[in-house]
Formats: structure tokens, C-alpha cells, sequence
């Protein structure tokens, strides 16, 4: 019983995504069908959780049937909108010449790729939430949140301050609570299938982003790099919010640089900028892609300025109003409760306060180069990084490849940043956190190393 | 010449792949964990990933402190693992400086300190 429960609290994530994705983009013409699944999945978790937030703002109690509402509403309207069009859906499909083809290496990967993927729900289902942040920053809110079935009033003026960590966004912990309101008990071992889940998503949106411009077995090559990362597939099972927010940040990643390829795609600008702040609803780290990819799409909207007419430069600024926009519930809960980060001061973002800071850099590349050599979490990723760097030099700044470089590179500029202006020791902080934030932006690098060596690898 | 240093870095990953598969599963004991984990109901996983002394010893607090009272822990180091699957478990009894209960965790002790 409880399993059908639990398929149908996914199953209702996965319609409320997809009804929201509909609305962004009408017929689901440049979405594969499972990519679709999976994209709609995170956006609907995300929905839920930041309606849950609403919930709380207008002073009212969780229960699934009166959630439902506003998704019935769109469904309504998605209904009207998709007969007054008469348009079926056509997802993007498989070439089914190319599917018989690839032969023992595919089906290597293939295997690979399924048995990482068998191996992270196990790892994930066979225990309970038990690891550190897992239980003492998000399931203790979650189980706060569902024993009241409500995010009860005084808890971000009182109870949130007796536990670690009371400015970290409630994504994960809010869409635990719909499972468990789902199940109708508090069983923390099964809503921990919202992780792999994610790490499946993950797969699943690379694996079709590649085969936008590669063959399959390419894509399944890269795939596989990515599952069979050790410190990746752990993440999936731990209840850590790594792989959700690298999961909006790919997503995020993705639609901007569609964006940026085709200057007019205003649909995928939105889309970029709606995961963009859902990254930032996840995990306070989303916040840095925010700044990052609002970055990119200003830059390079004044770097091809002659080739855009005026009303294409509001565009960046449409950007920023979404992100916004989709925000503002949990900006207006922080300001209105004072919740500022314990870890860091945005102050001290100046370069005098940095300045001071310089000898930060010794114990942060000091980690950093522990990660860097480290085969036993990452394999030989990184070295094989600095050597396709290396040889294909020139191809860096070319096509797709040099807004995920830039990308890459700011976010790797940014943790060091962060590092700088955080008040926490700084070698603790290093060594217990590079490994972890290193996670977020993965997906792209593997992005980045499958645009770098398409014309390289024929596969 | 690149390709064949790409072919060859693709089968030292796959090679150290299996490796530290292997590593993880058997060497780290992870096969044994599972197994002892897969013949447990859930409240017997969470016993196991805490530690069975001190799960029985959360069990019988949750007993004996009322809900809405208040405790503070001893024994373990603040911020450790321990402190926090205690406070996880406890719920809604909430941790306080002012505590009406003693949860002492190296002796797996539990004393009241108000109103006896």
C-alpha cells in the first residue's frame, strides 16, 4: 500500500511538472519524451514545495486534496489550450536506425550505466536518513513540518534557531513532506527515492542534451562517465541536497546556453532563469548560478549587441525579474524573519576584506588538489579535464563549449570566494565541503568534455 | 595519437571503476551491512544505522519524556552525529539549557531534574 502511495505522490510531482512545462512551452516539440518525465519531475517537486511555502504565508495547513487545487486549475487551462490548438504532443524521437546500431561498447555502457542506476536506489532504499546534514538540517524540519501538517507559525522566529542551519532554503525538506503526507506516515526510509531519482534525472537530461548534437553510443559513453563517478553515485543516496541542486543547475546550464545559441529563444530564457532560482530554492549555493548565469546572458547580450534590436536588451533583465519572481516567497520570509546566512557575510565582499583573506587561498587549493588527485571520489576526471584542456586548447572558446567553460570558471571562482568571505575556519571548511560543492557544477563539465571531443571521438 | 591516449584513459577508468566497486562492496564490508540491513524492518534500520545501545536507549526516552517537555543531552560531543540523531529521533521533544530531563548518552542514563 504504501509503495502506491509513494508512486502516486511521484506521479503527481511528474503531472504537476509537466503541466507547468506545457504552459512554458505548448506542444513538448524539443523535449524527448523521458527527458521530459524527468524534467518534469524536479519542476514539480519544486512547485509543490514552494506551494507548501504559500501555504505557510497565507496561514494554512497542508493536505494533499487542497494542494491539488491550483493544479487542477492549470490543468484545466493546459486542457482548453491544447484542443483550442489541436496540436498531440511530438516529442523528439530516437533515429531507429541509429538504435540498432553501436554494438558491444554500447551495450557496455548501457549496462554500466543501468547497474550505477540499480546501485544508487539500493544504496538509497536499504537505509533509513541517517547521514549528517541529511538528518540534522533537513528530515528534523521535515518531521517538524509533518507532525504539525502545518510549517507551524513561530518556526522561523523560534524552533528553526535550535536547529543547524535555519536560512537553508526548504525545497527538500517541503517535498519530503508531501511524500510522507502522501504515505500518511513519517517513514524515512522509502522518501529517500527523491534522491536517485534525481541522479536518474541528471542521467537522463546529459544523455539527451548530448544526443542533440552526437551519436548514441557518444552519449551513452558520457553517461556512463557521469554514473560512474563514486562520489556522484553516492550522493544520490545519502539525502545530501547535492545532486537536486546540480540538477536544476544543468537544467539551468542547458536552456541558458540554448538561449545564447539563439538570441530569440525568449521561452528558453525563462526556463534557464525559473531552474536557475529553483537551484537557489534548494540549496543557498543556487544563489551564486543565479548571479553567474544572469551574468552570462547580460555579457553576452552586450557582446552581440549589434547583431540584437532594443527589444531584445530587456531580456536579461526578464531573466533576473524571474528568477525573482519565483523567489520571492522565501525572499519575503527571510526578510520579514531576518534569517541571514550563519556562514557567510555578504559585507565582507569588498577588496579590502579580501585582501586580508589571501593566505585563505593555501588551505582552499591545498583541498582543492586533494580533490583534484583523488581517484577513490572522482576517478581520473580531473586530470583527464586538464588534459582534453590541454590538447583541444584551441576549440575552447568555440561553439557551446565556451559558455559552459565560462560557466565552469565562474563557479569555480565563486566557491573560492566563498571561501574567502565565510567566518567558518577555513581548512575545516575546505576539507569537509569542495567534495560536495564540486558536485554541482559536474554534470557540465562532462557536458563541457562532450562538446570538447565530438570532433575527436567517433563513436 | 589523441584518440589512443582517449582510448586508453577510457580503459584505466573503466579499470579503476571496477576497482573501487569491488573496494566499496566488499572490502569496505558494505555486502555485510546490507545484508543485516535487508532483514530489518524499519525500525530495526533505524537501530542499526545508530547504533543498537543507543536506538533502544532513544526508544525508552521517547517513553518516559512527555511530548512538549524539554531535555538536554550529555555524554556526546556537541554537534556530533550522536547529539543530532538524538535530537532527530526526540522530536517533538525539544533540547533546552533549562531542561526538565537529563539524557545522559555515555551512560545511557535518564534523569528527571524538574518537579520530582
Amino acid at each position: 500500500m504504501e509503495i502506491i502511495a509513494l508512486c502516486a505522490a511521484l506521479l503527481t510531482a511528474v503531472f504537476i511538472g509537466f503541466n507547468i512545462l506545457y504552459l512554458i512551452f505548448g506542444r513538448m516539440d524539443r523535449f524527448y519524451l523521458m527527458e521530459a518525465v524527468f524534467v518534469s519531475y524536479g519542476i514539480g517537486l519544486a512547485a509543490i514545495s514552494l506551494e507548501m511555502l504559500i501555504f505557510y504565508i497565507l496561514g494554512m495547513k497542508f493536505n494533499i486534496p487542497g494542494m491539488m487545487i491550483p493544479w487542477m486549475l492549470l490543468f484545466a487551462v493546459n486542457i482548453a489550450a491544447y484542443f483550442r490548438t489541436k496540436k498531440r504532443f511530438t516529442f523528439v524521437r530516437d533515429n531507429a536506425s541509429e538504435k540498432r546500431k553501436g554494438g558491444t561498447l554500447s551495450l557496455f555502457l548501457t549496462f554500466g550505466i543501468v547497474f550505477e542506476i540499480f546501485y544508487a536506489f539500493f544504496r538509497a532504499l536499504a537505509k533509513p536518513i541517517e547521514s549528517y546534514d541529511a538528518i540534522a538540517i533537513y528530515a528534523i524540519k521535515s518531521k517538524i513540518f509533518y507532525l504539525a501538517k502545518v510549517i507551524p507559525a513561530d518556526f522561523f522566529s523560534g524552533i528553526a534557531r535550535a536547529f543547524p542551519h535555519p536560512d537553508y532554503p526548504l525545497n527538500i525538506p517541503l517535498a519530503e513532506v508531501f511524500v510522507y503526507l502522501s504515505l500518511g506516515n513519517l517513514n524515512d526510509q522509502l522518501v529517500k527515492i527523491i534522491f536517485p531519482l534525481y541522479f536518474v534525472g541528471i542521467l537522463c537530461v546529459l544523455y539527451f542534451a548530448m544526443r542533440r548534437f552526437a551519436g548514441r553510443t557518444y552519449a551513452l559513453a558520457f553517461t556512463f562517465i557521469l554514473a560512474s563517478i563514486p562520489q556522484f553515485n553516492a550522493y544520490a543516496a545519502n539525502a545530501y541536497l547535492e545532486l537536486p541542486l546540480a540538477f536544476y543547475c544543468l537544467l539551468s546550464a542547458l536552456f541558458l546556453f540554448g538561449y545564447l545559441e539563439n538570441m530569440k529563444d525568449t521561452r528558453a530564457l525563462v526556463m534557464s532563469a525559473a531552474m536557475a532560482a529553483l537551484a537557489a530554492w534548494t540549496k543557498n549555493e543556487g544563489l551564486m548560478y543565479c548571479v553567474i548565469n544572469t551574468f552570462l546572458v547580460f555579457f553576452f547580450t552586450v557582446a552581440k549587441r549589434k547583431d540584437l534590436t532594443i527589444k531584445d536588451i530587456y531580456r536579461p533583465f526578464l531573466y533576473l525579474a524571474v528568477i525573482l519572481i519565483v523567489l520571492s516567497p522565501w525572499m519575503f520570509i527571510k526578510a520579514r524573519y531576518h534569517i541571514s546566512s550563519d556562514e557567510i557575510n555578504l559585507a565582507n565582499l569588498n577588496p579590502a576584506y579580501l585582501l586580508k583573506q589571501v593566505p585563505k587561498l593555501g588551505s582552499i587549493f591545498y583541498e582543492f588538489q586533494k580533490q583534484f588527485f583523488g581517484p577513490k571520489k572522482w576517478n581520473i576526471l580531473w586530470p583527464a579535464v586538464l588534459f582534453i584542456l590541454i590538447v583541444n586548447w584551441k576549440k575552447v572558446s568555440s561553439g557551446v563549449q565556451k559558455y559552459a567553460g565560462i560557466s565552469i570558471l565562474l563557479a569555480i571562482s565563486g566557491y573560492i570566494l566563498f571561501y574567502m568571505i565565510s567566518y567558518v575556519d577555513v581548512a575545516f571548511f575546505a576539507s569537509k565541503t569542495w567534495a560536495r560543492f564540486l558536485l554541482h557544477f559536474l554534470p557540465v563539465v562532462i557536458l563541457w568534455l562532450a562538446y570538447m571531443l565530438k570532433e575527436d571521438i567517433d563513436i | 595519437m589523441k584518440y589512443r591516449i582517449l582510448k586508453i584513459i577510457f580503459l584505466i577508468w573503466v579499470a579503476l571503476w571496477v576497482a573501487f566497486l569491488i573496494r566499496e562492496l566488499f572490502v569496505k564490508n558494505s555486502v555485510s551491512d546490507y545484508a543485516a540491513l535487508l532483514s530489518r524492518p524499519l525500525e530495526g534500520k533505524h537501530s542499526y544505522v545508530t547504533g543498537d545501545r543507543l536506538y533502544d536507549f532513544i526508544i525508552l526516552c521517547k517513553k518516559d519524556i512527555p511530548e512538549g517537555a524539554t531535555y538536554k543531552i550529555v555524554g556526546v560531543e556537541a554537534g556530533s552525529i550522536e547529539q543530532r540523531r538524538i535530537t532527530y529521533y526526540l522530536y517533538p521533544r525539544l533540547e533546552s539549557q533549562d531542561p526538565d530531563f537529563i539524557v545522559d548518552a555515555s551512560k545511557y542514563e535518564l534523569k528527571k531534574v524538574k518537579g520530582q
